[in-house]
Formats: C-alpha cells, structure tokens, sequence
C-alpha cells in the first residue's frame, strides 16, 4: 500500500476574484516533487471533498531550478516546485501547503504577474550595451578575482524568491528588490557593461533603489542559487553613495 | 538619452530620497554617539552622587560659554528629531514577514523597527520627565544643579519609572547596537559575510556594556538617598581644590 500525501492549495479564479483553499490527495511516488504533484492533479482534479474542479494553474518550464518560473510558496517558504522533493516537505509537515507568492499581483491559482522583476532590471540597465552596427573590438579582460565575484552573480533566474521574502519589497514602496541590486552590481563589474556603470547607480540612488534596503537579509538566505546578495547589497551602498557624492560636488 | 528625460521629470521624492535614507542613518550614528556617553556617564552615579555631579558640571561648563543650548540643539535634538521622523517614514513601507523565514536577521530587523515604536514613546516620555523642555507640560524634574538629587528624586517619585527605564535602555541599546550593524552595512564598510559577523560580535560587545551602564545607572538612581544628598558641596570641594 503506497503511501499518500494530502495537499492544501490556495485556488484563486481570476486577478480579481477572491482566493480559497482545496485540498487534493495522492499517492505518493518516488523522487516527487511539487511540480510532479500539480501533473497529477491536473489529470485528475477532483478534491478529497470529491468534487471535480478545474485543474491547478501553475507555471514552470526548465523543471531542473534554472528558469525560475515555478516559484511558490510552499509550506509557507518560497522557493522552486520543480526542485521542491515531496519526501523532503513532509518531513516539514504532515500535510503539503501551496500558495502563490503574495507580493505579486495574482493571475490565476500559482500563476503570478511576474512582470515587476523584470521593470526591475530594466530601471538598472542590468544589460551590456553592445548593440550597433560599428565592431567594438575586444573588451578588456577581467582579473580573476573579478570573475570570481561575478560569477555567482550571473547565476540569477530572475525567480523572485529574493523579492516574495524581503520585507521592504511590498506595494508600500518601489524597491526594486535585492536581486536587481546585485544584477547592476555584476554588470558594472563587467567590462563589456562597465559603459552604463555611472547610470546604474544614478538608478540606484534614485527611490526604491539600493537605500530601500532594510538589512533583514532574508533574501540571501532564500536564493536558491546561494548568490551572495548582501554582499552586492553592501557593495552598492559604498559604491552610490561614493558616486553620488561625486555627482554632487561636480555641479 | 533617457537620463536626460529622467532628470526633468524627477520628482522631489526621487531627487532627495537617497540622501534622506544616507541623513536618517547618519542621524541615528550621531545619537547613538551620544546615548553612549549619556548612558556612561549615568552610570557615575554608582559611585558616588559626586562624580555624576561632576560630570554634570564639566558638561554645563558649555552653559557658562552660552553655547550648551545651540550644541545641544544641533548636535541631539535635531538629529534624532530627524531621524525619528523619516524613521516612521520607513516604518510605513516595511512588512514584517518574521513568522514565515525566522531567520536571526529578520527577526533583529523586526525587532529595530519594534525597538523604534518603543523609543519613540520612551523618548518623550523621558524628555518630559527630565528635560527642561518638558517645564511647560509640568515635568523637567532634573536640575543640573543638584544633578543627582534630582535625577534620584525624579527616578523614586514613582514606582513604574524604574521598570520604564530598563525597557526604555533595553530598546534604545538594543536600537542603537544593531543599528550601528546595519550602518556599517549601509555605508559598505562590512562587505563581506566575515566582516559582517565580526561587526556583529563587536556591537554585542558594545550593546552589552551600555545595557550594564544603563540598568546600573537606573539602580543608582533608585539607591541613592536623596535625603542626604550632598552632591553640590562635594562638587564645590573638587572645584576649589582644582583652583
Ligand atoms: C525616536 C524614535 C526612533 C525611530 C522611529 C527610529 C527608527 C528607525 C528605523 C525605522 C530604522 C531602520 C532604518 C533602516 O534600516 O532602513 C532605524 C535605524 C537606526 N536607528 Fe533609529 N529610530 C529611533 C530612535 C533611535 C535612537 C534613539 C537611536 C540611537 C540610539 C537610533 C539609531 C539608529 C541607527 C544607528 C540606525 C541604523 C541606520 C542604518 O542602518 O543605516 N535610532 N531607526
Ligand atoms: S537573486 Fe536568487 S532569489 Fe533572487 S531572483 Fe535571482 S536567483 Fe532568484
Ligand atoms: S537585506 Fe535588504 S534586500 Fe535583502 S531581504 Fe533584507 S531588506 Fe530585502
Ligand atoms: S521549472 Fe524552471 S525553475 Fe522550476
């Protein structure tokens, strides 16, 4: 006799609608996860209530934590579906919960607006400028400590895990979250990005930007992807206010 | 390019939220400075109502200069007046989500802003109390005059302002070590997760001697006899043998 699991999943129709929870049971099978459980409900909807409901909206796409599509809160904790082992959450709780992350305006079921993360990134240029039509030649090389320190950053999947936990992202301000912080940080360390450096911490300086922060640090201990936030945080806070004390004494 | 159209269409909220972030930290280091010395300093008390006298008066030698008021002013009052409004500012905009990640972290940045709420009517309370600018409201039972007959009497006319002032130094050093953290995190002078943790270490090293000093100075108040109190002659004695 397999073992089973029941789900607890807060359902929602529409942007508008209001949400509600439904529970689901299922056998449990080897090397589940969250993402395998909403498969399954999805052929099968019907509740432990035994009524037939339409299927679990949810994304997800790469299904091996690269994309960052399928963040949600699970047993109250963001993180990835896909890589979220049922056998690992029921030995948090009895029972699985799923939810969609709150600081993101509600599509359907899981399925969030995500679209914040990216205004995010654009407001710090987080991009080389390498468009054009005239050859720019080879950029300068980086020194190996360099590459050290950026190459963890470029690990980000835009997930919003970072972004759900930290308690100064919310509607009451316009952080830009940490994950933005540490993209501009990376792409000014690059030399192909080096050319916006001074824009991306105009952008930085600017409200919601790096001094939005609080240092509770939630964020660094929720990356999936151990990216170093509060060190792109604390570098971004020497490296605005140096630049903006700059931009004041040369008017 | 788009800097440019950002510039003009900038908005006083964007063009100075920055730099009131960077005063409303500087702020808070300026008075922790003083809650430092004032808390030492207090803590005299404990041996002897003559050396807290004494401090009293080498700090009142400002007073003799005509300067002690506008000092006092620019270098406290202010300062904290700013930073308790911009920080009801911040308050506003935080979401405490300590139940779901409590991580050491979160929780002192649940506590800061708890801290804050706390100090906040701490601090008025306590001006009231002791400070002149709290005459006009009936208070101001300090006397720098008789420093610490007064400051003892004001302490032991009432029997819950022993318990509010241990609460009050609980939040305001527990406020002030782990504001100095985050400070330091702020202006990027601990950048990496080591510094940061020694950083740590040493605020619990300071936040523990000014919780000491402070309750200590809350006791020798309450101990001292005020009916005995003898301060000023013993001070006039120093000051004479000092000539
Ligand atoms: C009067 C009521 C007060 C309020 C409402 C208040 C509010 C706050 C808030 C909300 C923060 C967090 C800011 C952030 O992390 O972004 C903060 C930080 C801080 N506060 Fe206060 N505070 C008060 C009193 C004090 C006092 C009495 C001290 C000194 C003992 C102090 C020293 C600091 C320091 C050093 C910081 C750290 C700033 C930084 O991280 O850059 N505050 N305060
Ligand atoms: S920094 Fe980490 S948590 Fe934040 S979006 Fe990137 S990968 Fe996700
Ligand atoms: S350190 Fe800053 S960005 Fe990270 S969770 Fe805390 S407030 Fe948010
Ligand atoms: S599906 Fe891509 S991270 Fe989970």
């Amino acid at each position: 006799m397999s073992k089973r699991v029941k789900v607890n999943i807060k359902r929602q129709d529409s942007p508008d609608s209001g949400s509600y929870w439904q529970t689901f049971e299922l056998p449990v099978e080897d090397g589940m996860n969250v993402t395998t459980i909403l498969l399954r409900i999805a052929a099968t909807p019907t509740t432990t209530d035994g009524e037939k409901v339409a299927p679990v909206a949810y994304d997800a796409c790469c299904l091996e934590e690269v994309c960052g599509a399928c963040s949600m809160r699970i047993n109250g904790k963001v993180r990835q579906a896909c890589s979220a082992l049922v056998e690992n959450l029921l030995k948090e709780q009895p029972e699985i919960t799923l939810e969609p992350m709150t600081k993101f305006p509600n599509v359907r079921d899981l399925v969030v607006d995500r679209r914040r993360i990216f205004e995010s990134l654009k407001r710090v240029k987080a991009w080389a400028p390498i468009d054009g039509y005239t050859p720019r030649g080879e950029p300068d090389r980086m020194s190996p400590s360099d590459q050290e320190d950026a190459y963890p950053l470029s690990r980000c999947m835009s997930c919003g895990c970072c972004m759900e936990a930290c308690p100064q992202f919310n509607d009451k301000d316009d952080f830009i979250g940490p994950h933005a912080v540490s993209q501009a940080i990376l792409f000014n360390t690059l030399p192909a990005g080096k050319p916006l450096e001074s824009e991306r911490l105009d952008a930085l300086a600017e409200a919601g930007g790096i001094a939005a922060c609080g240092n509770a640090q939630n964020c660094v201990k929720v990356c999936p992807k151990d990216i170093p936030l509060t060190v792109s945080i604390a570098k971004a806070g020497r490296a605005t206010t140096i630049h903006s004390i700059k931009r004041f004494l040369a008017r | 390019m788009s800097s440019q159209t950002a510039t003009t269409a900038i908005s006083p909220r964007e063009k100075y939220y920055f730099l009131a972030r960077r005063l409303h930290s500087l702020t808070g280091l300026m008075f922790s400075g003083f809650v430092c010395f004032h808390l030492l300093i207090n803590a005299t008390v404990l041996t002897g109502g003559e050396s807290f006298q004494f401090c009293v008066e080498k700090i009142h030698i400002l007073e003799h200069m005509g300067i002690l008021v506008p000092v006092e002013m620019a270098t406290i009052f202010f300062p904290i007046a700013f930073h308790a409004l911009f920080g009801i500012v911040i308050l506003l905009t935080s979401q405490s989500n300590m139940k779901d990640y409590p991580y050491g972290g979160n929780i002192r940045y649940t506590l800061q802003r708890l801290s804050a709420v706390v100090i906040l009517v701490f601090l008025t309370m306590h001006i009231w109390h002791m400070h002149w600018l709290g005459k006009p409201f009936g208070g101001a039972q300090f006397d720098p005059a008789n420093a610490t007959s007064t400051a003892a009497a004001a302490m032991q006319s009432w029997s819950l302002w022993a318990p509010i002032y241990a609460i009050g130094v609980a939040a305001t050093v527990f406020h002030l070590a782990n504001g100095i953290w985050t400070a330091l995190i702020t202006w990027g002078v601990t950048i990496g997760p080591r510094s940061q943790r020694v950083a740590g270490y040493c605020c619990v090293a300071l936040g523990a001697v000014l919780f000491v000093a402070g309750l200590g100075a809350v006791r020798g108040f309450m101990t001292y006899s005020v009916a005995d109190g003898n301060e000023t002659a013993a001070v006039e004695q120093v000051e004479e043998s000092g000539h």
